[in-house]
């Protein structure tokens, strides 16, 4: 079990605090599991909800970027899947 | 454990959670002589700062009104003030004496050159540490708190553990009627949106987004593009995706409150609550700007680790990673690494950092402090010539 930090509650991602292995149960701070879908190291993000392309990515509390392909629950999400707003 | 703070009051109204008497050194050159005067004296503390001679313009502005606002931060009791000339010590002296500051002030070239200035340095810092010794704490409120916040060595643990418990350490201040500053336009950029619709009105919104805008316009001026550059590739590394991630993970240090002003480099606040300070990022240079700007206690979120303390601001070093918070220890004061390898809660994190901020407040020494990891560099404007 991979523990996983949710900052805000309106996040759709986690953080990992410890590193994740696909196929692993990741240990949400807020009680819930998930699995894990890709390999996901310290302090990455993991979907805690389902997003379409376009869809905005939160984290504490605030949009972060948005997303650039669909993203499921328990995928990594990094820079191969989500896009800043400003650069 | 008790929630008041004590301090030593001062003529002014302000407390201060330190006594210290100051070996200010007017400029580069009457450094060494500040140094040795604080070396021979067990408790003073030097203050050195870089550059200052020939300054002009705004640089010259800027580096007096550190100086001064240095001596005149509240945890001063009294200074020495060293130059090389007489009117360059005498303007800082008269500065801080204004104050009602005890202040004891010579010049290399007036009083017969470095050797003779440390003696003449050590016997008045004798008088004030004897005479600064005598004064007691009284009960402070925390509305006369004014907490500096900084952040340095930043990586993955930063923006999940420590940044975010200095900053519930910061509301907690702000809730208590005191002053946080928080500084580092340039770790704004990306969020400088979510600050400005927090700021109290439209002047104080304009400003910050201007201080922001500043930093990718000068920087573009030197050939860095900020936007582009940012995330960094070890950022990316650490698992920041995007600008946006990295600047909120920075600002979270910073009190969740109304920001109700921004003040420039160095610069006394004339509000209480959230602050902002535009000053550059770079630690020491901006810790030098916040204790300027009256911070009595700085609090340092790291993730890598960083050494630096103000040597007026008492600096707190505080960190979430495990492998920082042992490797580094002996510059570290606080460790929240419980929260990646325990699962301790943020809030429980908060409490942990709440109670060496009040410790520190009563007088525990910061490692910066025991180890003397102090200096002082303000930031320049422009070149001499």
């Amino acid at each position: 079990m991979a523990r996983f930090l949710i900052l805000d509650e309106k996040d759709n991602v986690a953080v990992a605090v410890e590193p994740a292995k696909a196929g692993e149960s990741a240990a949400l701070s807020n009680g819930k599991t998930l699995k894990v879908n890709q390999e996901i190291p310290f302090a990455h993000k993991i979907a805690t909800k389902a997003l379409k392309k376009g869809d905005k990515v939160i984290k504490y509390g605030e949009v972060i970027g948005e997303a650039t392909a669909e993203i499921s629950p328990g995928d990594h999400v990094h820079i191969q899947n989500i896009r800043s707003l400003r650069a | 454990m008790s929630q008041e703070l004590s301090g030593y009051r001062r003529k002014d109204g302000k407390f201060g959670i330190r006594n210290y008497v100051a070996i200010i050194s007017a400029m580069d050159n009457s450094n060494p002589t500040a140094r040795r005067v604080a070396s021979m004296v067990r408790g003073a503390q030097a203050v050195c700062p870089t550059f200052g001679r020939a300054s002009m313009g705004p640089d010259l502005n800027q580096h007096l009104r550190t100086v001064v606002n240095t001596g005149t931060n509240p945890n001063v009791y009294g200074a020495v003030v060293i130059s090389l000339f007489r009117s360059s010590a005498d303007e800082i002296s008269q500065a801080i004496a204004k104050t009602g500051r005890p202040v004891e002030t010579y010049a290399i070239e007036e009083d017969g050159g470095t050797a003779n200035v440390a003696n003449l340095g050590v016997r008045g810092a004798l008088q004030l540490m004897g005479d600064a010794g005598r004064q007691r704490r009284e009960p402070m409120p925390w509305s006369e708190l004014v907490l500096g916040v900084e952040c340095g060595g930043s990586d993955g643990s930063s923006g999940i553990v420590s940044n975010p418990v200095a900053g519930m350490v910061a509301d907690m201040v702000v809730d208590r009627g005191g002053t946080v500053i928080m500084s580092e336009t340039v770790e704004v950029l990306g969020a400088e949106h979510l600050m400005a619709a927090r700021a109290k009105d439209p002047a104080t919104k304009q400003k910050i987004l201007d201080a922001v805008n500043f930093c990718v316009t000068y920087a573009k001026e030197v050939g860095v593009d900020l936007l582009g550059a940012n995330p960094a590739p070890d950022n990316i590394k650490g698992g920041l995706s995007t600008i946006e991630e990295k600047a909120l993970g920075a600002i979270k240090k910073g009190s969740s409150r109304p920001l109700m002003e921004v003040i420039g480099y160095g610069c006394r606040p004339t509000k209480k609550g959230f602050v902002f300070m535009d000053a550059p990022a770079p630690g020491v240079e901006n810790m030098t700007a916040l204790a300027a700007g009256g911070t009595q206690v700085i609090i340092f979120s790291t993730g890598k680790g960083n050494p630096s303390g103000h040597p007026i601001a008492p600096t707190i070093k505080v960190s979430g990673n495990p492998f920082t918070v042992e490797l580094l220890q002996d510059n570290l004061d606080v460790d929240l690494s419980a929260v990646i390898t325990k699962g301790m809660s943020l809030a429980d994190a908060a409490k942990i950092l709440e109670h060496e901020l009040i410790d520190v407040c009563w007088g525990k020494p910061t490692k910066a402090d025991l180890l003397g990891e102090f200096e002082v560099a303000i930031s320049r404007l422009c070149r001499t010539v």
